[in-house]
């Protein structure tokens, strides 16, 4: 009996061996490095934001105490307060205009990143990323006095010394748009000239040695081509610009309010915790959607080119 | 030649290149100009020159305060993301699992997640479970938005070592410390320095979060910055900003010098 059973047992042990070595290598290895990175993640990340979502359907009674309860009220606010619904119109329309002029001054600057000799590609690599490191509010201030009224306004002042007139530019959109052009460049530059560098020049040159102009070879090649890279640096550039709030309160000011200076004055000013984490919410979705869209771009070009070739 | 690679439209792209290069430039060069005017307040052009806005900042109470609590937070943000964000990236790069791409997703997000929310969310937890260190709380915040910085430069260097250079080593007899020491570490030291620097900037710089989670005791430098912006109209805003793009600039060319940005930023 003893010696039949011997060899059932070695063999499981074999096998629990085994399987405690892969567990080992594909479970412990990576989760005992992964672990502490990732419980942090979800402590001070994932719960905290899903409390603050959470409290956008509560209510705040007279005193300030917040009463837990299911309640759209905040979300119905934002859409009917025609104050509110402004803050988000403005924030859709400066992010928007933002991405397009950061894609359009974007394309020239990265193909030469992507193509230039190495000279060109060294130098501008430190000419874009340098200015990414510059915080915020000094560019803010530098545009400040740029576009000041007047002339004080080193713009203003140019233009008066040409004798051409002058322009109100601070404190409307267009006064965060060219602030918030100027500061998100370089992200836009940075994953197109990475998708452009991917594509091979051999099919541009091939499209140029077969008759296509310079903007031919730039409309049905490389533009086309570097989709990818436009959808991520898009998608980035408007998630920033949406949720930026320095920008929009020193060169936007009170005529033209964005949702971040907005949740700023609801939660430290007012003091309206539940109407701040809705107005936090549906920036979290006007994210969200903006890079599902670009996901879907991408993925739309991928299924396109697979159907082309099929 | 560059121009083979662009065809005709070499000419146009670096016309039309230098053009925004100066757009993205000029600006940055305004305060240094605007810094040394000898009036009481900014003005442009500059008149006469002077660098005694400089000491005057540098005398700055509110100024000298927020720069030493900048500093030294950035430092200890920039230690604690390599500190969380180096295994990480060692675990994402080496092992296939499943739920990889889900935790490299999580680990990145806040680069898209918009800070000013993690900085409201932060700020109800923070208050909720009772933690009133402000100094805690920055750094918590900040250690959290720089991790995906360190994730990004640690995981490139690790992408170009031969994982078959690590298992040589482990097949010679050395145990995961030893081949991390003295394989791993070498090798990702140029990619792990940049992400230190990232970091250090980036708390440095930080507003979206600073702007939730400071008390009157702990006021990081950029909000010194905003204020100051409000209530002083004399050069020595410029002076200040002067002396921030500088300190830039010098960390910029650092991580160039030792780790290459092209490679740093993961291109």
């Amino acid at each position: 009996m003893s010696t039949e059973g011997r060899p059932a047992p070695s063999r499981i042990l074999l096998r629990v061996r085994a399987q405690l070595q892969f567990l080992r290598s594909s479970i412990a290895g990576p989760w005992s490095l992964l672990a502490p990175t990732v419980v942090f993640f979800v402590i001070a990340f994932l719960i905290p934001i899903g409390l603050m979502i959470s409290f956008s359907v509560y209510r705040q009674s007279a005193s300030g105490a917040l009463e837990p309860g299911m309640t759209l009220a905040n979300y119905t606010r934002l859409f009917s307060v025609d104050l509110y619904r402004k803050a988000m119109l403005t924030t859709l329309r400066v992010s928007v205009l933002t991405t397009i002029f950061c894609a359009i001054l974007a394309y020239p600057l990265a193909m030469l990143m992507a193509r230039g000799s190495d000279f060109v590609r060294r130098s501008l690599t430190i000419i874009v990323i340098a200015p990414m490191l510059i915080n915020v509010v000094v560019r803010s201030y530098v545009w400040r006095i740029i576009l000041a009224n007047g002339d004080a306004g080193i713009l203003n002042w140019s233009l008066g010394q040409l004798g051409l007139g002058q322009m109100r530019i601070i404190y409307t959109e267009w006064a965060i748009i060219i602030g918030s052009v100027h500061f998100f460049l370089s992200t836009m530059v940075l994953p197109l000239a990475a998708a452009i560098a991917r594509i091979d020049p051999s099919v541009e040159e091939a499209a140029r040695t077969l008759g296509a102009t310079a903007a031919q070879v730039f409309r049905r090649v490389t533009l086309p081509l570097s989709v990818p890279g436009l959808a991520a640096g898009s998608a980035l550039v408007f998630s920033l610009t949406a949720s930026s709030f320095v920008l929009p309160a020193l060169l936007g000011g009170n005529f033209a309010k964005m949702l971040g200076p907005l949740i700023q004055e609801q939660i430290l000013s007012v003091f309206d915790w539940p109407f701040g984490a809705a107005l936090a919410t549906a920036l979290i979705a006007t994210v969200l959607i903006a890079n599902f869209i670009s996901i879907g771009l991408v993925e739309r070009r991928y299924r396109a080119k697979a159907k082309g070739a099929a | 030649m560059a121009s083979a690679k662009l065809g005709a439209a070499a000419v146009p792209l670096y016309i039309l290149s230098t053009v925004i290069v100066l757009f993205l430039l000029v600006p940055l060069v305004l305060p240094f100009v605007l810094s040394v005017s000898d009036t009481p307040f900014v003005t442009f052009p500059p008149r006469g020159f002077t660098l005694q806005w400089y000491w005057i900042v540098l005398k700055e109470r509110d100024f000298t305060d927020s720069l030493q609590l900048s500093l030294i937070l950035g430092a200890l943000t920039a230690v604690g993301a390599m500190l969380l964000g180096t295994p990480a990236a060692i675990g994402l790069v080496r092992y296939k699992f499943a739920g990889r791409d889900v935790i490299q997703s999580l680990l990145l997000s806040p680069l898209i997640f918009p800070a000013l929310v993690t900085g409201i969310a932060l700020l109800r937890f923070f208050s909720s479970i009772g933690s009133q260190n402000a100094f805690a709380n920055l750094l918590i915040g900040h250690v959290l938005v720089t991790i995906p910085y360190v994730v990004r430069t640690v995981s490139a260097s690790l992408l170009q070592l031969d994982p078959a250079i690590e298992e040589v080593a482990r097949t010679l007899g050395a145990n995961r410390l030893m081949t991390f020491w003295w394989i791993t570490r070498p090798q990702i030291m140029p990619g792990l320095f940049a992400g230190g620097i990232f970091a250090f900037v980036t708390s440095f710089d930080n507003y979206a979060i600073s702007m939730w989670l400071f008390d009157a005791a702990n006021v990081p430098l950029p909000l010194t910055m905003f204020s100051l912006i409000s209530r002083m109209f004399d050069p020595g805003i410029a002076a200040i900003a002067s002396l921030m793009i500088v300190l830039s600039l010098v960390l910029v060319l650092l991580v160039e010098r030792i780790a290459g940005l092209q490679r740093a930023m993961n291109m």
